[in-house]
């Protein structure tokens, strides 16, 4: 560069380093004010938020509950909160089952097994605005511990189960977080299948419910199926001790199939291979032979069927009788199916309530039933079935579909959905079943059906030790196999019959359900084996 | 009178033989000598005898046909009804007829295979209203067939009284074999807003009306009069009773007693000179309106007859 030029240069340089600075420094400058608005925004911000927040310890997180103090605080439940108890400030924990923001309130729905009411946070002299949003934040699911003035409402909140009262929270903590992301959502398991077709809110198959179970066991429809079946088992339990029967409880790992080798499951025993119970048939048997004359059990039952259907389960609930008789296995009939009404009658009586429940999800009609049961003959079913055009011999075991016609033919014509089928043939019966004296064709055995669906399987036993020997003689089954239960009548053995059901079984046809999986609350079928 | 009379032509009448036979063949089966073998006319005798057999057959069961079941629908129908009301002979026997259930209440299965399956009569009343004349009717029909009588109480009614419960009498000691029993009679109490009765399903619609079943239920025991002019007083006094006496307010039910007045005043029972269906509905709807102290002097008088029968047995105790 020369000397001459240079100038010129540099004052182009400088007027375009100038111009290039200017704008720099105006750019600098802009951003530094919008840099410096922001910040004092922000302190602004904190400064409000930490100014305003005079409700901080009323909020928050709670420690986790290790026992860390006893404290001699009443929790109130949910169900007992009416407009008699209006005004009063109470503690409950309960689950927070949705939480929506409006503005400077909050609403959130507290839940307790089948109830829930309306709870709300208002930003006020009690409450700040972090409080609500906090509470507005909580994750479904999670459990609360709330302190709240049980207020009434004029209207009523036709969504919840406590309609006319709804608390205003004074303090809130969170004791067990839920995950945000749920695997299912709790109305979606509640909603009946056909409302979700038709307006487009899903409904939750029934897989991913059992894969889900511990959340899906918190919905309305389950906690009613569930205690339900609780009341059958007691009702089961309290009928038949009353009637003097005596509860055993028999071994489910045994040396031999007791019915037919092929459904057992094998389990290794130490240095040998023994079984799981099939059913407590043998063992009952015993028990009769050893003078307690009238026993139940109830108990687990495995059964390595692989059968996929709606009814059929590998591990199952059985509750089984057994009892001496007089004179005519009639008697013992009688009994069963007296125990069978009282248990309806009580099902009726006290727990319309989780019926009403599971009748929102599954709609059924109510269950009908005779006092005394019907009783009807195989003959005359066979008879019913041919008038109805079904062929089939007199001495043929009816198939699933005949006795679900038969179920609907009974019903049509008594109007009952429970009943008795006397006197089966006995070539479809197992080899301990006794024989019909005049009869060689028939045996003293019996079904009893719900709804048209086999529940029990009962007869009269053979109880005579060379009777038994011929009867599995005539069914080839290997004596040694069976010896030590052939044994156990050579000793003098009352007159005996008996019955099992299923409580799933029982359960799913008493309510009107489906699928035995959803009266069974960890299922086992060959597909399924957790949770 | 004829037109024209001509006299005949030839003199009397010629009594002519005429042939049965167009042509004579002679016999094929003929021996040399023209005689027929023996052994076809064995044959041929045999045949004759079974063919008469047959015939005499056919007049029986012809004959049988006629008594047993419904009327003809060619009998004349005038002469039989200025005869009947006046001229029927009382007879001691109230009901007789046949004992084929079978014919009665037709095949309960249409395939061969007849099992003698039971066959159940099934009753839903309600409690509230029982059926006096039903029971009347089942004492009746023990009397004649095997009946297996059961009571049950349907989940639907809420409490029954224990004399309802017993209503049939006690259980029959062979109850545990259905099958021995001809009929069965299931009464089952029901909350039902009119007494209904099931018998075949799949061939019957189900007969409401107390009055309805107590058709069917005597019909079992004995037919109806074949006269139908009988058969039409009959129903129409059944219809009386159950719609005026037992429902009707008590200015029908004075005027029905007048009738039954006016008509057993005619007659020893109220369809005629027998005992029949109408005696038997009359007499529990006078019962259960509890009217019979009130009665006129003739009504009294049948039913203190209707006593002595013996058949009303069970409602005179259920009312008790």
């Amino acid at each position: 560069m020369t000397k001459e030029e240079a100038p010129g240069a540099t004052e182009e340089e400088q007027q375009a380093q100038s111009k290039k600075g200017l704008k720099k420094q105006q750019k600098e400058a802009e951003k530094a004010a919008k840099k410096a608005e922001k910040q004092a925004k922000l302190a602004a911000d904190q400064q409000s938020t930490e100014e305003e927040d005079f409700a901080k310890d009323r909020y928050g997180v709670s420690a986790m509950v290790q026992s860390q103090q006893k404290l001699d605080r009443v929790l109130v439940r949910v169900q007992d909160l009416i407009p008699e108890k209006a005004d009063q400030l109470i503690w409950l924990r309960a689950r927070v089952h949705t939480s929506r923001a409006k503005g400077k309130q909050c609403f959130l729905v507290l839940r307790q097994q089948q109830f829930n009411l309306q709870a709300l946070v208002a930003v006020g002299d009690r409450a700040s605005k972090q409080m609500v949003k906090f509470a507005a934040n909580i994750t479904k699911e999670s459990i609360v511990d709330v302190e709240a003035f049980v207020r009434t409402v004029e209207q009523k909140i036709e969504s919840c189960s406590q309609q006319d009262v709804e608390l205003h929270i004074e303090r809130i903590f969170v004791i067990s977080q839920a995950e945000p992301r749920l695997p299912l959502q709790l109305e979606d398991a509640v909603r009946p299948d056909g409302d979700g077709e038709e307006e487009g809110r899903a409904t939750v198959n029934q897989d991913t419910k059992l894969d889900n179970r511990v959340i899906d066991l918190r919905t309305t429809t389950s906690q009613a199926i569930f205690r339900l079946q609780s009341g059958v088992c007691q009702l089961f339990r309290d009928t038949l001790t009353e009637k003097g029967f005596v509860e055993i409880q028999t071994p489910k790992i045994i040396s031999a199939a007791s019915e037919g080798g092929a459904n057992v499951f094998t389990v290794s025993y130490f240095k040998t291979s023994a079984y799981l119970a099939q059913s407590p048939q043998l063992y009952k048997q015993m028990c009769i032979c050893g003078d307690f004359e009238k026993v139940f059990c109830v108990g687990p039952v495995f059964r390595a069927e692989d059968s996929n259907t709606h009814r059929h389960l590998t591990e199952f609930v059985g509750l089984d009788i057994e009892m001496a008789f007089s004179y005519h296995y009639h008697e013992v009939i009688d009994s069963i199916t007296d125990t069978m009404v009282r248990i309806f009658k009580g099902l009726r009586d006290n727990f319309q309530t989780e019926i009403q429940t599971v009748n929102k999800q599954f709609p059924s009609e109510p269950f009908k039933f005779l006092e005394p049961t019907l009783r009807l003959e195989y003959t005359e079913a066979v008879a019913m079935l041919h008038e109805a055009g079904v062929e089939m011999g007199d001495e043929e075991d009816l198939s699933t579909p005949n006795e679900k016609l038969l179920g609907r033919l009974v019903k049509e014509k008594y109007d009952t959905d429970f009943y008795v089928l006397d006197k089966y043939p006995l070539a479809v019966r197992p080899f301990y079943t006794m024989p019909d004296p005049n009869n060689p064709k028939y045996s003293n055995s019996y079904d009893m059906f719900m709804r048209g669906e086999e529940i029990l399987s009962g007869a009269q036993r053979v109880h005579d030790a060379q009777l038994l020997t011929d009867r599995a003689n005539h069914h080839q089954i290997d004596l040694e196999k069976i010896k030590a239960y052939i044994d156990s009548f050579r000793y003098g053995a009352p007159p005996h019959g008996g019955g099992g059901i299923g409580l799933e079984r029982v359960c799913m046809l008493y309510l009107g359900l489906h699928n035995i999986r959803q009266t069974s609350m960890f299922p086992r079928d060959p597909k399924r084996l957790t949770p | 009178m004829p037109m024209y009379q001509v006299k005949p032509v030839s003199g009397s009448h010629v009594k002519t033989d005429l042939p049965t036979c167009m042509y004579a063949v002679p016999n094929v089966h003929a021996l040399q000598n023209g005689e027929v073998e023996p052994a076809v006319k064995a044959l041929e005798a045999r045949q004759d005898e079974i063919m008469r057999k047959l015939y005499e057959l056919k007049a029986a069961v012809e004959g049988l046909a006629k008594t047993v079941t419904t009327p003809d629908a060619d009998l004349d129908l005038t002469v039989s009804s200025s005869s009947s009301l006046s001229s029927q002979s009382p007879t001691s026997t109230t009901f007789r007829g046949t004992t084929d259930l079978d014919a009665l209440l037709g095949k309960v299965t249409i395939l061969k295979l007849d099992l003698g399956a039971l066959r159940d009569i099934v009753i839903n009343a309600n409690p509230a209203q029982p059926p006096l004349t039903l029971l009347v009717l089942h004492s009746v029909l023990c009397q004649r067939y095997r009946v297996l009588s059961t009571v049950h109480v349907h989940s639907s009614a809420s409490s029954v009284p224990p004399q309802l419960l017993s209503c049939l009498g006690p259980r029959h000691p062979d109850s545990y074999a259905r099958q021995m029993f001809q009929l069965g009679f299931t009464l089952i109490w029901k909350d039902v807003p009119k007494l209904q009765m099931k018998f075949s399903v799949q061939n019957m619609c189900p007969v409401e009306g107390e009055a309805n079943v107590a058709r069917f239920l005597f019909k079992l025991l004995s037919p109806y009069p074949s006269d139908p002019a009988v058969a039409t007083l009959v129903d129409s006094w059944v219809d009386t009773a159950f719609f005026q006496l037992a429902e009707g307010s008590s200015k029908e039910r004075a005027t029905v007693l007048r009738a039954l007045n006016a008509a057993l005043g005619r007659n020893p029972w109220l369809a005629g000179p027998e005992f029949s269906l109408a005696d038997i509905a009359c007499y529990c709807c006078v019962l259960q309106s509890a009217s019979a102290s009130s009665a006129p002097t003739n009504v009294q008088r049948w039913i203190k007859a209707c006593e002595n029968l013996g058949h009303f047995g069970p409602a005179k105790l259920y009312l008790k």
